[in-house]
């Protein structure tokens, strides 16, 4: 039990590595927060949105975290309520990067605002008609059961290591103690927090499928060519789950190097994953197919226009190396066994993450640039849309506020449930506190 | 010494390829001479600065503050010599094509219209005579009056074009005549265009099936198309009560997806809030149970 404790919870404390680390991200947050002042002096023109094409990375942007964040969901309820053992290591860092996901999605819906000081204005004059105020809903709610499925099943871990871990940083030693909740093993104890997340875990199913399907509503509610579909709720939550799976296996990847985790996230881990991720991407594929083969066989004027756009036009480079680097090879390599021990899944994760962020650039702005009624005597930088440096430095604003965030849960709790691996392996982590 | 003059010549290039971007804007010799049949006069002025505001101020701010929008090709201001030192037929021109980024004012603004702008302009101009309108009348093409009339046996609109001679008025024969109806945003053209006949006459068809107000009224408008410019234009516009009474509710009356949120559907009030409620008992019944936890304390061995 001692090993377990120690084995979990070493990385715990504040080490050079981790200062030097935070310290780039800080400087790199701040030189990126001076982009967004610039934009906040003088306005959106600063990126490169304009009249036609008003959606750009942001909104992109936006889509991909919301997709990403989509994962805790998949690993902790769906594969938890089947009762498969092998994810309970993976759960937290699932839930981790849903939460960092999720909580920065609704700051990069600000950043693409005009004036982000009229933001109580959504909810004043919110319309209950307005896929916007669902969106704001469904949210905040995953949100929130995000963080409670991040920190319920801590509360044992919390009361353990604070009783036996002896080097928890002294000024965390509070922190550990009001989040255990005086937990003491107690059958009640347990049975609340076995039911709560219980509960949560059936909650978050539906909450997490709608983030999704009414991020995509945000698309397919208008008759746009590129975004009037009726599949493209399932079709953005297949794809949230290849986006999801990869970060988790990348994450998984980046913990147990640097927190020494290789006795608890096995190859057997890595290997289930992959499977995970071909199984999810073949999905995301399946929709892929009917997303572009339906329209593209009945050919109406505007789809022909944007598909050809898309896969011959000023798209295509872009369109190609997404749906083949992204999707395509990463399935085909993903089949075999030797593809998805570690270090490769972890490069295939790379790619298909890489590629995910790229789709949903693709989902966005080739629509916005072909409206029904023509562009007429505007400037040429009104109809084709090149993001700007600025627009560039406060997106990776975003991702590095994404770091940060994970970086500082991970740091400071167990990566890997503690509690719940020592019963796994037949430990009662409990006993011991008592004596 | 010779790395600055490079610098020079590629600035000097790069400046003059700049302006090269922007293409002269010729005026047609044949359209130079073209002039106002109405006297400039400080009220004509006046109505022409309303105009003005209304549509060239966003661009060329208010004359002689040089306020003029920043944009490439630069507006200007209109009231520089630049300006005045051209012919009423070059502005009258400019206004009524445009050149992007300014908008023709063809179908925006009426030739009497785009006069009285000129002739809010031409108060800026120093030294400016106005060519006599009187003198050049005779030669600036036919002065057509039109009217307009239901034919309720022929269902036809009967416009009428009647031609202003020093003789007095007689039926214009020949003229093009194009018929518009007024609909929700800017006018739809009616049939093809007709030529008057003899009498002055030019008949259009009238479908019995278009859609007026409640009281069945069409606000419609005939106007002289003539591009040669041997016939003035000329405009009538008339409210005919000879459309289907239509009371449709307006779009935004009741309930419904688009309209504001006092008039949202019902399910979508009930279907939102339920979930809500729903979804969020759960979450605070959690947050409170779990909260309980602290103050199961003993533990029962
Ligand atoms: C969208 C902006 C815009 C609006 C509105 C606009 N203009 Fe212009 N205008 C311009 C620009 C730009 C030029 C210069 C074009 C060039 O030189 O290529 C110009 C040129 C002109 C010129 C020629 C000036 C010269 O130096 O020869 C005249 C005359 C003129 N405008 C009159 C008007 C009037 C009268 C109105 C309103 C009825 C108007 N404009 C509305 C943008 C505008």
């Amino acid at each position: 039990m001692d090993k377990i404790i120690s084995d979990l919870s070493h990385h715990i404390r504040l080490n050079k590595g981790f200062f030097l680390w935070m310290g780039f991200l800080v400087l790199a947050l701040l030189a990126c927060t001076y982009a967004y002042i610039l934009q906040l002096r003088y306005g959106l023109g600063v990126a490169g949105l304009r009249d036609y094409i008003s959606w750009g990375l942001y909104i992109s942007n936006f889509v991909f975290f919301v997709a990403s964040s989509l994962v805790g969901m998949l690993i902790s309820a769906v594969l938890g309520l089947i009762g498969l053992k092998w994810v309970h290591p993976i759960t937290r860092i699932a839930e981790t990067i849903a939460v960092a996901f999720a909580a920065v999605a609704g700051l990069v819906i600000v950043m693409d605002m005009g004036r982000p000081e009229r933001l109580a204005n959504v909810f004043i004059y919110a319309r209950f008609q307005s896929p916007i105020l669902w969106d704001v809903t469904v949210i905040t709610t995953y949100f929130v059961i995000s963080l409670l499925l991040l920190f319920i099943p801590m509360i044992p871990d919390m009361a353990v290591l604070h009783k036996r871990f002896g080097s928890l940083p002294s000024w965390l030693k509070p922190v550990y103690k009001t989040l255990s909740l005086n937990w003491t093993d107690h059958p009640e104890q347990n049975r609340i927090i076995h039911r709560s997340v219980y509960i949560l875990l059936i909650l978050i199913i539906p909450a997490a499928l709608s983030i999704h399907t009414v991020t995509s509503w945000l698309f397919a509610l208008t008759v746009r060519p590129g975004w009037d579909s009726t599949i493209f709720g399932p079709y953005f939550v297949s794809g949230a789950f290849v986006a999801g799976s990869a970060a988790v296996i990348i994450a998984m990847f980046v913990f147990r190097k640097s927190y020494k985790l290789q006795d608890y996230l096995t190859d057997l881990h890595f290997n289930n994953m992959g499977k995970v991720l071909v199984l999810v991407a073949f999905v995301y594929l399946y929709f892929n197919i009917n997303e572009y083969l339906v329209p593209g066989y009945k050919l109406k004027r505007a789809d022909a226009v944007h598909l050809s756009e898309l896969m011959t036009g000023h798209f295509a480079l872009m369109f190609w190396i997404v749906q083949l680097g992204g999707l395509l090879i990463p399935i085909i390599l993903l089949l075999f066994r030797s593809m998805r021990r570690p270090l490769p899944l972890t490069l295939i994760s790379i790619a298909v993450f890489i590629g995910a962020w790229f789709k949903r650039y693709l989902i966005v702005v080739p629509t916005m640039s072909h409206p029904f009624l023509p562009i007429q005597h505007v400037p040429e930088n009104f109809r084709v849309y090149t993001p700007t440096l600025i627009e560039i430095a406060i997106t990776l604003f975003s991702f590095i506020l994404v770091l940060i965030i994970i970086t500082l849960i991970s740091k400071f709790f167990p990566v890997i449930p503690v509690v719940e691996t020592a019963r796994d392996k037949g430990l009662d982590p409990l006993k011991r506190i008592e004596s | 010494m010779k790395r600055p003059f490079y610098i020079l010549l590629l600035i000097i290039s790069t400046v003059l390829q700049a302006e090269a971007q922007n293409p002269a804007w010729i005026v047609p010799d044949d359209q130079k001479g073209k002039i106002s049949l109405l006297k400039f006069t400080p009220d004509m002025a006046k109505q022409g600065e309303v105009i003005y505001m209304k549509n060239c101020q966003s661009c060329h701010g208010i004359p002689t503050k040089k306020n003029f929008a920043a944009i490439v090709p630069s507006p200007g201001d209109l009231s520089e010599p630049i300006v005045g030192n051209q012919k009423d037929g070059e502005l009258f021109y400019r206004i009524t094509t445009g050149k992007a980024p300014m908008p023709e004012f063809r179908n925006i603004l009426t030739e009497d219209e785009r006069w009285t702008v000129i002739s809010f302009l031409r108060s800026f101009h120093k030294g400016y005579v106005q060519p006599d309108p009187e003198k050049l009348a005779a030669s600036a093409g036919r002065r057509i009056k039109l009217s307009m009339v239901y034919d309720t046996a022929k269902r036809k609109i009967m416009v009428k074009a009647v031609e202003l001679t020093k003789e007095g008025p007689r039926p214009a024969q020949g003229a093009v005549i194009v018929l518009f109806v007024q609909r929700y945003f800017g006018n739809m053209q009616m049939a093809d265009p007709k030529t008057t006949s003899e009498s002055g006459y030019a008949g259009f068809e009238w479908p019995q099936d278009l859609p007026g107000d409640k009281a069945g009224r069409v606000i419609l408008s005939a106007k002289v198309s003539d591009p040669t410019g041997s016939m003035q234009e000329a405009v009538v516009r008339d409210t005919l009560s000879i459309g289907v009474p239509t009371d449709k509710p307006a779009l935004t009356d009741t309930r419904a997806m688009w309209s504001t949120r006092d008039k949202s559907p019902v399910w979508v009030i009930l279907t939102y809030t339920l979930a809500v409620i729903v979804v969020w008992y759960f979450i605070i019944y959690i947050i409170l149970s779990v909260l309980d936890i602290r103050k199961i304390k003993e533990l029962n061995l």
